[in-house]
């Protein structure tokens, strides 16, 4: 029969959460087992998510900025793409981060074992090795096993030009014409890179706005630039059908209220969210609680129903952000052993990385509406930022919502070059409860787009000398 | 097999108690109820008995040791087979079991704190609400001391000092150290454990209650004869028939009257709570100190029954053989001095009772009778009450010792 093997605490997936996870119980003194079905540590996030994705939107912003240099004077040449230099340069960033992962990993002797791991009680794994099945039995275990690309009916999703967000990350070639199904955060970032890379790009989301849920204002200067960059925006659409026809192009049926209209594209991305890998886990031998969505059920402990068992990041629900999931793997860490730690945020940021990026946390004004939840806004447009104006990023803005009575920050949204490195600070002043006098007494540097945030607090003071508010 | 003996939960309030003997060596045999520890806790002394029979194969304790409930005690070596191992279980969570074989160790966090599920409206950084949940502080409880109110990590360890001092019972700062052989010869002693226990609650009553003191006389001419007269009676039947019996009895008619004087105030300090009951709380002076045995259902016992509880109750307190359960409950408290000495005293409140009774030395006194015109010589006992006023009034005061005056004069009361 199978090897086996005894974790006092083993982790499933080795995501940003994962790997959180089992290092810091590691750093607390636990026997650690980290098991992940990648032949690499880091998970989707680093391996066919945020990372590659961040390299490939550094050229595509890169590109942008120097076309734009023709305007002030300086000319270069057309592009030349070299897409397998273009892949190798971001699969060389991806290894860099796995071997230091993986590094950490030894330096703690957390063991790694690469498998597909189900469950087969309450207190015992079984991974499907290389080398064979192992079991694993463990005193605590956490569910770190992340979530997959959704897909939509009437799609060929095994075909080859239908891509996912890892699949389109693989970069096989540019794409003449490229459908992205959804216009979230994903869609609008792959679709940005390969608008930039050469691709017509043509975007159909189901809802009539892009990033569902974002504020409008917010999402204005990102759609204004989209516009240009890309073939066409289409709100309030849906592709009911991609046929895929001999010659490799797809037959696309696109429905809105005016009608059903056909369309070909080379590829189509699809990007309309993901849903959790509770389903590869046999949770059912478990007596681990999982709702309606396919999300473990845990609470601030990260604790499931089950008591050994914890769960952290995309699997126990929305935002399915890779800090999210550190935080929590570090609260499950800490709780499984024996620690009184809780996840006890009072935001969790949210960032768009196109260009411009779109950041938030805490309450949107969209959330504060829908829920008649009173707030003050103190708002500065960058158009009034010296450093915007110099860095042909004056479409930008700060605001920060206040709590009418104690002029507490109650959210931040930013949108921007850099907007998501700026969107910190908002994090750190609604986490330490600060109120716009804080934020307009604190001094900012100048001339920065970081200003802009201590400026934003000003206008909402009425002390604000950057701009004139009658 | 092997079974540890641990100190069980010693009652409510009594979190330790000091070793005054160990009642077995190694190697004897105890068995089952067998007393195998002596502690002197919280005005009483306790037996501790072993719950299995068998063989003392460690002590782990000695005479002096002060002890908590869940100390290990000693190991016996049991005949019995099966015996539940509590003590591991309960010293070694900490450890993970060997793999595979165990039960599985329940996180052991479960009930080592607690935190609000959310911290809406809670004015603190995230470090300080970490800190609130090491110390298992519930952080929306607490008072910010900072900038506009936010809470500080002083704060959170301003909270826990406080609750130190308060479960202690004071709240004193560090005294200066005094050389008083400076001035001449000195002896240290130590104080009891009784007298120290006392002296904490004591200070606390003292410093949270606001105390009045009433003063008052009862002219006991008629009850003091008729006292002699049941005394002989009791006599023939064994029982010692003295005057407390019948201020406990004079108290607690008063005391149905007016419940307010048999209430305490909850926790919040903002409801009363009146009690239907009517225990008494009796000062007895010991050897090792002041403690208070109860004497429960006052209104349904007889003179006789009085007697034989309070020879019972002070006999076993003066042996340090009171439960304590006995000394619980009371609802008003009896200190008499009127056997020593003595023209008035301003008695100390028992929180959570609400006033508290003192009696000094009955004297036969000239008092002049309106009706016969002519003075007479009567038995008068002076008494006192001192009372909590916040829940008392002095003219409610004033009414009940005025109104135990008349009681106490009125044989009526006592004659069933």
């Amino acid at each position: 029969m199978a090897k086996s093997k005894h974790a006092e605490i083993v982790v499933i997936g080795a995501g940003p959460g994962g790997y959180a996870a089992a290092f810091r119980a590691a750093d607390l003194g636990k026997q650690v087992i980290l098991v992940d079905k990648d032949p690499t540590l880091g998970g989707v996030c680093l391996n066919r998510g945020c990372i590659p994705s961040k390299a490939l939107l550094h050229l595509s912003k890169t590109m942008e900025e120097a076309s734009h240099l023709s305007k002030m004077g300086i000319t270069y040449g057309e592009p030349q793409i070299d897409l397998d230099a273009i892949r190798a340069h971001k699969d060389k960033i991806v290894l860099q981060l796995n071997e230091g992962i993986a590094q950490m990993a030894k330096d703690r002797k957390v063991e790694w074992v690469k498998g597909a791991a189900t469950f087969t009680s309450n207190s015992e794994l079984r991974v499907k090795t290389d080398v064979g099945d192992i079991a694993i039995s463990f005193n605590k275990c956490i569910v770190a096993a992340g979530s997959a690309s959704a897909t939509i009916p009437g799609l060929p999703a095994d075909h080859p030009s239908v891509l996912t967000s890892r699949t389109a990350l693989d970069l096989v070639d540019i794409p003449k014409r490229l459908l992205v199904i959804g216009g979230g955060i994903i869609g609008l970032e792959l679709g940005q890179v390969y608008a930039a890379l050469g691709s017509r790009v043509s975007v159909v989301e189901r809802l009539p706005h892009l990033l569902p849920g974002t504020d409008s204002d917010l999402v204005r200067p990102l759609q204004r630039k989209l516009k240009k960059q890309f073939k066409s925006i289409q709100l309030s659409s849906k592709v009911t059908k991609v046929e895929a026809s001999e010659g490799g192009t797809l037959e696309v049926t696109i429905e809105n209220e005016k009608g059903t209209k056909k369309e070909f594209f080379n590829k189509a991305l699809v990007s309309v969210g993901r849903k959790p890998n509770t389903g590869l886990l046999n949770i059912e031998a478990t007596d681990v609680e999982v709702n309606e969505h396919g999300f473990i059920n845990v609470d601030v402990y990260q604790q499931t129903s089950e008591k050994n068992i914890f769960a952290i990041g995309d699997i126990v629900g929305n935002p399915m952000l890779a800090h999210k999931a550190t935080h929590e793997g570090k609260v499950a860490a800490e709780v499984a052993s024996g620690h009184p730690a809780a996840f006890d945020v009072q935001a969790i940021p949210s960032v768009v990385y196109t260009d411009p990026e779109v950041a938030w946390a805490g309450l949107t004004e969209t959330e504060a509406k829908d829920n008649g939840i009173a707030y003050e806004k103190g708002e500065f447009p960058w158009a009034a930022s010296g450093k915007a104006i110099a860095m042909n990023a004056n479409q930008g803005k700060t605001k920060i919502l206040f709590d009418p009575e104690n002029k507490k920050v109650l959210g931040v949204g930013i949108v921007g070059t850099g907007a998501g490195d700026m969107i910190s600070e908002g994090m750190l002043a609604i986490e330490m409860g600060a109120d716009a006098e804080d934020i307009s007494l604190t001094v900012h540097p100048h001339p920065t787009l970081g200003e802009t945030f201590g400026m934003a607090a000003e206008v909402f003071e009425g002390t604000i000398t950057d701009l004139y508010v009658p | 097999m092997i079974k540890e003996i641990i100190l069980p939960e010693l009652g409510e309030g009594i979190d330790g108690a000091e070793v005054s003997e160990v009642s077995v060596v190694v190697g004897g045999v105890v068995a089952v109820d067998e007393t195998i520890v002596v502690l002197e806790s919280d005005k009483a002394s306790m037996e501790i008995p072993a719950d299995v029979s068998g063989t003392i194969t460690e002590i782990l304790v000695e005479a002096g040791d002060e002890l908590k409930s869940g100390c290990l005690l000693m190991k016996i070596e049991t005949t019995e087979k099966n015996v539940e191992t509590k003590a591991t279980e309960q010293r070694a969570p900490l450890t993970e079991p060997e793999p595979k074989t165990e039960e599985l160790a329940p996180p052991e966090q479960e009930t080592a704190f607690e935190i609000p599920r959310s911290s809406e409206n809670v004015f603190a950084s995230p470090g300080v609400r970490r800190l609130a949940r090491e110390l298992g502080i519930n952080i929306q409880i607490i008072k910010g001391s900072g900038q506009k109110g936010r809470i500080t990590k002083d704060d959170l360890n301003g909270y826990i000092k406080l609750q130190m001092a308060m479960s202690s019972g004071s709240a004193s700062t560090p005294k200066q150290e005094v050389d008083f052989s400076r001035w001449g010869d000195v002896e240290i002693q130590k104080l009891t454990r009784i007298k120290r226990i006392a002296g904490e609650r004591l200070q606390s009553a003292w410093q949270s209650i606001p105390h009045v003191t009433q003063f008052d006389e009862a002219d006991i001419t008629d009850i003091d004869a008729y006292r002699k007269k049941l005394k002989t009676e009791g006599i023939k039947n064994g029982t010692k028939v003295t005057f407390l019996p019948f201020l406990m009895k004079a108290a607690t008619i008063v005391l149905k009257e007016r419940p307010a004087f048999n209430s305490s105030l909850d926790h919040t300090d903002q409801n009363l709570v009146f009690k239907n009951y009517y225990h008494l709380g009796i000062a007895v002076d010991t050897p090792n100190g002041l403690t208070v045995p109860v004497v429960r259902d006052v209104d349904k016992k007889s003179i006789f029954d009085l007697s034989e509880n309070l020879r019972d109750l002070s006999s076993r307190a003066r042996d340090k053989k009171l439960k304590p359960d006995e000394m619980k409950g009371a609802t008003f408290t009896i200190s008499s001095l009127g056997g020593i000495g003595g023209t008035g005293f301003s008695p100390i409140v028992n929180p959570p009772e609400v006033a508290i009774l003192g009696v000094s030395r009955s004297a036969w006194k000239q008092v002049f009778d309106k009706k016969a015109g002519e003075f007479q010589a009567r038995f008068v006992m002076p008494f006192s009450l001192s009372y909590d006023h916040r829940v008392i009034d002095g003219a409610a005061a004033a009414a009940f010792t005025s109104r135990l005056a008349v009681v106490l004069s009125d044989l009526s009361y006592f004659k069933d």
